[in-house]
């Protein structure tokens, strides 16, 4: 029997509250439902104070069928045929697919196949940065080719590793390698986008070869333990914490003794309290993991040496937004003064218009340079507003040009020795074939040495072509593609009359 | 004080400015008047703050740059007499008539608290309104006037380095007036953005700076840089294929000895 809030009221003499107790019937009517999950004995005891978690207590019913696919919708499932696109053949597999109004839809899958972005350098590239002792350029382009087929997979790269008079390369060096020619690539390699995006990627190449191979002789060195050694370990740590656990105890009642005594503070240091990592426990899971969590110098390694991204162009000098807003109201540039530098009246550098500090480009490429930019609609001799950033985007936008026209020149260069071998292979061919001429003594393969003759003066001309292209970048490339073309069809030439005169020896 | 003249280090300030000229044809009236009646221009060439005083009738010039300029020197051509001209203080410019276009000399000396030499720059001063491709450089005087005034001018910023303190005192007394950030009048023309759209746009009264122009510079720049290294990018991919081909034929041809 509840006892209502006006039989208190009464018992403890408090004035009727001005609220009537109509709202009381309605509730017991309410309390009168059991709220399910509630076994009726304990209602029964608890009364209408039914604990909120009543709807929580509810049981899971069990025996309802669960819902699938919306108000019974049947869903229809079908064998179609799929072609996987990371396939190079046309393999045509089959598959249970879910019926969907929009029709079949792309190899689901085929998203996860992300083809890494691959680098490749030049020979000039490769002379200027790339240059390692240990490495040669044939084993570096081995090694690419390598991490391209086997897609960065490196214990498999590891595996297949076999490059002539090989000098044992173990899995860290192939990585060191490779990551550290990407990073030197990008480094070097004009960067269209801003400072922070390029650091980023950089930082995604980081390998740190000498932390790597630390990492795993430690965890070589850790699943080697002796069963006699983690013994030995885990009663060391038990001592630890038995002393750490007696400090403390020893520290508490000191404190506690002073402070009633002479009411100070103890004065002792806080002991350190290792964190509630399950104590001593058998099993060797939790073993590694408190050893790990003890030995301060080695949590981080298993995190990959990537340093923060932030951090790195962060490093310039930070500035209050309060300097900021003042030194761009009196156009103040700071920079970081070099602690070596002396004072010296000669050092200084006298005052000078912005438009005096543009960048010049080499004399003997400077025609190209101004040409390219000219196409572009730039002027590097003269800027409308020489403001900092506009020069510093200039300097930019020539060491970009210059290195374009760089390359521009090796192309040629390359080109011109492929000229010149094709000729000297044509020469060899026409000899061949002029000597299977004389064994044959035919009137049709006269007609096959004119034909020879033809190619090779076509690929002369395609040399003068290279010679005039380098003046324009526009029309060098207009012009290369004709080029091209003919190379290619003095190659066929070659082929083909290779061909007949198989057939006329055979 | 002993400490003002030491040098602040690491710390550079710019003022921007703006050298250039502006030329009218001179009426049949004033030609006969002036004492040399066969000059056709008058024209003022100046030195002044990069931005524009609202509503003034000038290019630049709103604020007072005397406190860091000591004096301008014109250097005018041989047959003016008296060819070098000193102005002393504020505005730094200088009124003449002629006839013909010629390179003026022009040479800031600063203040004494700077410590700094004197700076020398060459201004090509033009009468003649700025042509499109194709059209005659020199149009006819009736049509020149139609054209009104001709501006040339060119941007540019002063800097110093490491500054005394008392001059980088003086420099912090008197914050520039920023440029505006959107365009109100005309836009300077500049040869290095000779575009018809420039021309066009630079008409129509008196041109002035702003804060849009750099931006657009910029935008142009880096639009360009961009270009280019898509172009060394697909430069470098044609380079490593034809590398690669080259080392095929190379082996080709040793393979045939």
């Amino acid at each position: 029997m509840a006892a209502s809030a006006a039989d208190i009221r009464s018992a403890l003499s408090i004035p009727e509250s001005s609220t009537p107790a109509a709202p009381q019937p309605k509730k017991s009517t309410a309390a009168a439902r059991k709220p399910e999950g509630i076994s009726r004995e304990l209602y029964s005891l608890i009364g209408p104070s039914a604990p909120s978690l009543a709807a929580q207590l509810a049981k899971p019913r069990l025996k309802q069928k669960p819902k699938f696919g919306g108000a019974g919708a049947k869903v229809r499932w079908e064998l179609r045929a799929f072609k996987n696109p990371a396939r190079s053949d046309s393999l045509e597999l089959r598959h249970w697919e879910k019926v969907t109004p929009d029709g079949p839809s792309e190899y689901p899958f085929s998203k996860y196949s992300v083809q890494p972005n691959t680098y490749t350098y030049s020979q000039d590239e490769y002379t200027r940065f790339l240059e390692d002792k240990e490495w040669t350029k044939e084993e570096t382009d081995y090694l690419f080719s390598v991490v391209q087929d086997y897609d960065s997979r490196w214990y498999i790269i590891h595996d297949r590793y076999e490059y002539p008079n090989d000098p044992q390369r173990s899995l860290e060096d192939l990585r060191d390698r490779y990551y550290s020619v990407c990073r030197k690539l990008i480094r070097h390699r004009p960067w269209a986008g801003d400072d922070l995006a390029k650091a980023a990627l950089v930082s995604s190449f980081q390998f740190d070869k000498e932390r790597e191979v630390m990492r795993k002789k430690y965890i070589t060195s850790l699943e080697n333990r002796t069963p006699d050694q983690i013994a030995e370990e885990e009663a060391l740590y038990v001592e630890v914490k038995r002393l750490e656990h007696n400090e403390r105890k020893f520290k508490r009642d000191r404190e506690s003794l002073l402070r009633i005594l002479a009411g100070i503070d103890s004065g002792l240091p806080d002991i350190v309290e290792d964190d509630g990592v399950p104590l001593g426990i058998t099993g060797d899971a939790s073993n590694t993991k408190a050893k790990k969590k003890k030995g301060g110098q080695t949590t981080d390694l298993d995190s990959p040496a990537t340093p923060s991204v932030a951090s790195l162009p962060a490093s310039k000098r930070p500035h209050s937004t309060k300097n900021a807003a003042y030194d761009s109201q009196h156009c103040i540039t700071r920079t970081e003064v070099p602690s070596t530098s002396v004072a010296t009246k000669a050092a200084h550098q006298p005052a000078y218009l912005r438009s005096f500090k543009l960048p010049t480009p080499k004399a003997a490429i400077a025609p190209k340079i101004s040409q390219s930019l000219a196409e572009l609609g730039v002027k590097h001799t003269r800027l409308v507003m020489p403001t900092r950033e506009n020069v510093h985007r200039l300097e930019a936008l020539m060491e970009a040009t210059t290195s374009l026209v760089e390359t521009k020149r090796v192309v040629d260069k390359v080109d011109y020795d492929i000229q010149v071998l094709k000729t000297r292979l044509g020469l060899r061919e026409q000899s061949h074939s002029a000597n299977g001429g004389e064994a044959k003594i035919e009137g049709g393969d006269s007609m096959d040495i004119d034909n020879s003759q033809v190619g090779d003066a076509e690929n002369e001309e395609g040399e003068g072509g290279r010679g005039q292209s380098v003046v324009s970048v526009r029309s060098g490339r207009s012009r290369k593609h004709p080029r091209r073309s003919m190379s290619v069809s003095s190659v066929d030439t070659a082929s083909t009359r290779a061909g007949t005169k198989r057939q006329k020896r055979g | 004080m002993a400490n003002e003249r030491v040098r602040v280090r690491g710390l550079s300030i710019h003022r921007p400015i703006i050298y250039g000229n502006s030329a009218v044809v001179l009426s049949q009236k004033e030609r006969e008047s002036s004492s040399n009646p066969d000059h056709t221009h008058r024209w003022t060439v100046a030195v002044r703050s990069a931005s524009s005083a609202p509503d003034s009738g000038i290019v630049g010039g709103a604020d007072d740059i005397s406190y860091f300029i000591k004096r301008v020197t014109f250097k005018l051509h041989d047959t003016y007499p008296n060819p070098s001209r000193n102005v002393d203080k504020a505005p730094f410019e200088l009124t003449e008539t002629g006839w013909g276009e010629f390179e003026i000399g022009i040479r800031i000396t600063f203040v004494q608290e700077s410590g700094e030499k004197a700076i020398s720059l060459y201004h090509h001063l033009k009468l003649h309104p700025w042509a499109a491709q194709g059209e005659p450089e020199i149009p006819p005087l009736e049509q020149a006037i139609k054209y009104g005034p001709v501006h040339s001018w060119q941007y540019d910023e002063i800097v110093f380095n490491d500054p005394f303190q008392n001059f980088l005192n003086l420099l912090t007394q008197h914050p520039p007036t920023p440029l505006p950030k959107t365009k109100r009048r005309p836009v300077p023309f500049h040869l290095a953005n000779a575009t018809p759209a420039a021309l066009e746009a630079s008409k129509g009264g008196i041109p002035e700076f702003t804060a849009a122009m750099e931006k657009e510079e910029t935008d142009k720049l880096e639009e360009a840089r961009k270009q280019v290294i898509a172009e060394q990018e697909r430069w470098r991919e044609k380079l490593i294929e034809k590398e690669k081909e080259l080392e095929r034929l190379q082996k080709e041809v040793d393979a045939m000895g």
